[in-house]
């Protein structure tokens, strides 16, 4: 089953706004069904750490709301809510494309390419900058930086690697924009990319996610 | 046309600086594999900008005089459009990637320039299988080496089919080997297609095998350029520009001097041997 990039986005919004309306089994089951994909699709090392890493991230945000007072049960379906929220965008990335997400965000929701192309962008120069920052703390190292002391010494200490690091950064947007300039980016760049039609499957998932939004108006009508 | 870049009494400065070239006159021929050497601070890499329109048009800064790329000024011309005319690989040719996979990153010019998505798809498969990675298009950019990155920065230029590549010194973040075969596969597109090159390089045992002409810029302005033959002893007789030709070229020269035997121009050790033995040098030399 693979769903197109818009219907990706049209879900990963809906789910979302579903946290807030559906009542708590809903949500619950949403979270299973997450789960379930996500290992379907990746059942990678990377994927068990990020999952774990926004489960951890969560756990703490109930207890900084146990902490400010709130009951337990609120706190709880609070984190559960944060959960399956950024869940939602961790199943997007997993399941398309980032190119096909950024032809779909230009395409249908008319977002100006620049931004869209950020997307990529941001992905693309993660690894590079994670490099960059361990070759310029190795660097700084050499000449006497240490990472010892208490906390604002440490945060003080480190603007020796962060200066020359945003300095590297700046540079090599600099080329990025360049190399775009060269290359043609602009109105054409996600608009002469194969064309990903609907399919089938997207406009049933569509129906659900239109039928599950509309919750609060039909729910009355339920047997209680 | 025989003439592929012809630049006029160029002069140009950034903003708020000095000038940066000054009275650059250059022809660069057809099918040539030109060198451009210099000290650091010569100009080398402004000039390279120049001849791709970057300079003065996307990066601002004073100019006069006039650059034509095969016949045409490059006044008024968009950036991206004489790029599918002269391709130019920066130094930093990582953060001129800029897609997720390589075969994204080869299509990305075509595509931005309207080509159809089929077209694209061939030519990105052609790019690189001539850079020698072929089928390598769903690779994520981080599962490649640093060195068949640059290979597929310079399949992206091939791509577009350009006639003319401009390269800012391709090797100097390479080992011996990987600048060997870098050259290597630029002297067999060169053979191939009869595209024209334009090399900044410091390091010129590596281009030595295949390049026919060389243009020497020191201070901003052109010191020499011509034939290799032509212009190694006037190179030779500049003390700044001497040490930046190779080893092999400085004892030719020196030979020539002090022994008024006229040398041929080596381009291997091997060959320099040969001749020598042939003209009853130092017997027993060898490679």
């Amino acid at each position: 089953m693979k769903l197109n990039a818009f219907t990706w986005i049209i879900v990963t919004l809906a789910v979302t706004a579903w946290v807030f309306i559906l009542p708590l089994e809903a949500v619950a089951t949403i979270l299973v069904l997450q789960l379930v994909l996500l290992l379907y699709f990746k059942r990678s090392k990377t994927m068990l750490a990020a999952i774990g890493g926004l489960a951890v991230f969560t756990g703490m945000m109930v207890l900084l709301q146990l902490l400010f007072g709130s009951p337990l049960d609120v706190s709880l379906f609070g984190g559960l809510r944060m959960l399956v929220m950024t869940l939602a965008f961790l199943c997007m990335l997993a399941t398309t494309r980032i190119q096909s997400i950024a032809k779909a965000l230009v395409d249908r929701f008319h977002l100006p390419v620049e931004y869209a192309f950020m997307l990529t962008a941001a992905l693309r120069f993660v690894p590079n900058f994670l490099e960059d920052s361990s070759i310029t703390l190795d660097a700084q190292s050499c000449r006497g930086y240490s990472n010892r002391g208490n906390a604002l010494k440490r945060l003080l200490s480190y603007v020796v690697v962060i200066r020359p690091l945003v300095m590297r950064a700046v540079a090599k947007s600099e080329t990025l924009a360049l190399s775009m300039e060269l290359r043609g980016f602009g109105a054409n760049t996600y608009k002469n990319m194969p064309k990903e039609e609907l399919t089938l499957t997207d406009f049933v998932v569509l129906v659900i996610v239109v039928v599950l939004s509309t919750y609060p108006f039909w729910k009355k009508f339920l047997p209680v | 046309m025989n003439s592929m870049i012809s630049v006029s009494n160029f002069y140009f400065n950034y903003l708020r600086s000095d000038l940066v070239l000054k009275n650059v006159n250059i022809e660069i021929e057809k099918g040539s594999f030109t060198v451009i050497i210099g000290p650091s601070g010569a100009g080398k890499t402004t000039l390279c900008k120049a001849m791709t329109g970057i300079v003065p048009f996307y990066s601002g800064g004073d100019y006069a005089g006039e650059i034509r790329v095969l016949g045409e000024s490059t006044k008024g011309k968009k950036v991206s459009d004489l790029a599918m005319k002269v391709g130019l690989m920066l130094e930093d040719y990582e953060s001129q990637l800029v897609s997720l996979t390589a075969g994204e990153e080869v299509a990305f010019s075509l595509l931005n320039h309207g080509f159809p998505p089929e077209e694209a798809e061939e030519r990105t498969r052609l790019a690189l299988e001539d850079v020698g990675l072929p089928g390598r298009e769903s690779y994520q950019l981080d599962e490649l080496s640093g060195g068949q990155r640059q290979r597929l920065a310079l399949a992206s230029l091939l791509a577009v089919h350009p006639e003319i590549i401009v390269l800012d010194e391709p090797v100097s973040a390479m080992d011996p080997d990987g600048g060997e075969s870098l050259y290597k596969l630029l002297d067999k597109i060169h053979k191939e297609h009869g595209t024209t090159f334009i090399v900044v390089e410091h390091r010129l045992e590596f281009v030595l095998p295949y390049m026919t002409d060389l243009i020497a810029v020191k201070n901003g302005e052109i010191a020499a350029q011509g034939h290799c033959e032509d212009v190694v002893p006037q190179i030779y007789e500049d003390e700044e520009l001497r040490p930046l030709l190779p080893d092999l070229w400085q004892v030719r020269s020196n030979l020539e001097k002090k022994t008024m035997h006229q040398f041929k121009l080596w381009r291997s050790a091997d060959e320099a041997v040969k001749e020598l033995q042939s003209k009853g040098f130092g017997r027993g030399v060898r490679a």
